[in-house]
């Protein structure tokens, strides 16, 4: 018998593509401006010197400017496919993109040019990114039956908000001064924002995703539970070893961070193990990579402090890792999915069962996705490789090649929305 | 022809972007009714809940049928239960999906 659930309706994604779009478009201006502030600035980076006004900018450029406004433009499109609920106020998302580009855009720029002043552009930001999480906050309200990944998005967004709460004070500091422990309130920034917002963020929506596009049924999601407790506990317990300045705790936070995903990735093996698609599109398995690089990096970390290694270079480096090896890999890979499926529905989808229209596939050019994918992965190797011996020349080269990738990456991104 | 047979064919041609294959052989259609007044009523499915090509797909079904001659009203109830799985595809859409 079949049961008529007129769910439809009440599940569908009515996002506004302009609104995703916004977002996406100002994030890809953002990423080529901080790859080109990172080149010019790729002295200090050979140097390992990451507390400087530019490299300030660059990486902000780089996590709020890019990484942060995809994710919001992602959000808006995906929470409704992940949680099965509509956007609360679309309006108020126009704002709020309005508010959120001025106060990056303001914040990221005064790093650089007067860190003194930054509080200001940064209050903008604050603003915006607080709109966002009302914006997001009413909308899982809204969802009637809450799953795992409601609870990865939820605690993603409670770390982006104790991101900025971390972050706002070390502007403060900039700004007036007179905020003790700057140092650890800056290790909470780093954390809270990487581990916790973004990698939180991935976790949740990689449930949704990972399944979507490789066309997986029967798996489990078992792991889900123990990868979040474990991972968000494994959060807590390494932003409590920075206050208490304790090695072991350090060692017990980094150990469960991998655990939590070890378990994600256990999760992730069984809805590949279970796919109907068994040739991937490349931009996703490029997604996958980054998955790869996560568990690598969570594993360094850990050596790094069973074996009590304290060089700032060193983490440094690791940090940058971290981002871009499986933060912004992840992301460049699946906009390769969310622009082309935006453009398709923008120009297409009104026209499917009427005339003969493109596929998703053919929206993108696949060969050109997979050299550029190799350049970032060699340029992202070389830097670092290059970046803890210190070769400035090779700093220089690679970082080179890191922003010329990034600028054909964001054409090639461009070139969807021509066809 | 008969009308069934004939909505049943037009769905061929609706094709699921993001596969690259056409709903028909994915299994996504389920019943295919047409009654006395040749109005037409549509039971289908998508392989996810919450699938973000469910409004285009679910258009797209109705915009290849009306374009059948006399074709009456059309009524598409879009359902989760009983959910896709892959045995309702066909051998065809197995193959290319590099399953079979």
């Amino acid at each position: 018998m079949v049961i008529s659930m007129p769910t439809g309706n009440s599940i569908q994604s009515n996002t506004n593509i302009k609104l995703p779009l916004a977002f996406i478009l100002y994030a890809l201006a953002a990423f080529v401006i901080s790859q080109i502030i990172l080149l010019v600035n790729s002295d200090l980076l050979a140097m390992g010197q990451f507390r400087i006004p530019d490299i300030w900018m660059g990486a902000h450029f780089l996590l709020l400017g890019y990484a942060v406004m995809v994710a919001m433009g992602a959000m808006y499109q995906l929470v409704p496919v992940a949680l099965l609920t509509s956007i609360w106020n679309q309006p108020f998302g126009y704002t709020q993109f309005a508010v959120t580009a001025i106060g990056v855009t303001a914040f990221s720029v005064m790093l650089g040019v007067a860190p003194n002043q930054a509080l200001y552009g940064g209050l903008i930001a604050i603003a915006g990114v607080v709109m966002f999480v009302i914006q997001m906050g009413q909308t899982i309200r809204k969802q009637k039956n809450k799953n795992m990944m409601t609870w990865f998005i939820l605690a993603a967004i409670i770390s982006l908000s104790l991101t900025i709460a971390a972050g706002f004070l070390l502007a403060w500091n900039l700004s007036i001064g007179g905020i003790a422990s700057h140092g650890t309130i800056l290790s909470s920034h780093i954390a809270f924002g990487v581990a916790g917002w973004f990698t939180l963020l991935i976790f949740g929506f990689s449930y949704k995703l990972i399944p979507m596009f490789s066309l997986s049924h029967g798996y489990s999601m078992k792991w889900a539970k123990p990868a979040f407790i474990t991972y968000l506990a494994g959060l807590v317990i390494l932003i409590s070893s920075f206050w208490t300045d304790n090695a072991l705790l350090e060692m017990v936070g980094w150990f469960m961070l991998l655990a939590g995903f070890f378990f994600f990735i256990l999760d992730v093996r069984e809805i590949l193990a279970n796919r109907l698609k068994k040739k991937l599109d490349k931009p996703f398995s490029f997604s996958l990579v980054a998955i790869m690089n996560g568990l690598g990096v969570h594993v360094l970390a850990f050596a790094f402090s069973i074996f009590g290694i304290q060089e700032m270079t060193v983490w440094g480096w690791l940090i940058f890792l971290y981002v871009i090896g499986w933060i912004l890999f992840s992301i460049l890979g699946y906009l390769y999915k969310i622009v082309p499926f935006l453009w398709w529905t923008h120009k297409y989808a009104h026209r499917i069962g009427q005339e003969k229209v493109p596929t998703l596939k053919d929206m993108i050019d696949e060969k050109t996705s997979v050299i550029l994918f190799t350049l970032f992965i060699i340029s992202t190797a070389g830097l670092t490789a290059s970046g803890l011996l210190q070769i400035n020349t090779a700093v220089f080269l690679f970082q080179g090649l890191l922003a010329l990738t990034s600028l054909f990456y964001v054409l090639s991104i461009i070139r969807v929305l021509t066809k | 022809m008969s009308l069934e047979n004939k909505v049943g064919a037009a769905l061929f041609e609706v094709i699921d972007p993001e596969l690259g294959i056409n709903i028909m052989d994915l299994g996504l259609i389920y019943e295919i009714e047409v009654d006395g007044q040749d109005n037409v009523k549509i039971v289908m499915t998508l392989t996810t809940p919450g699938c973000p090509m469910h409004d285009s797909i679910k258009a797209g079904v109705k915009r290849r049928v009306s374009q059948i001659e006399g074709v009456g009203n059309i009524d598409i109830d879009l359902v989760w239960e009983p959910a896709w799985n892959p045995s309702k595809m066909s051998d065809r859409a197995k193959e290319r999906l590099g399953f079979a």
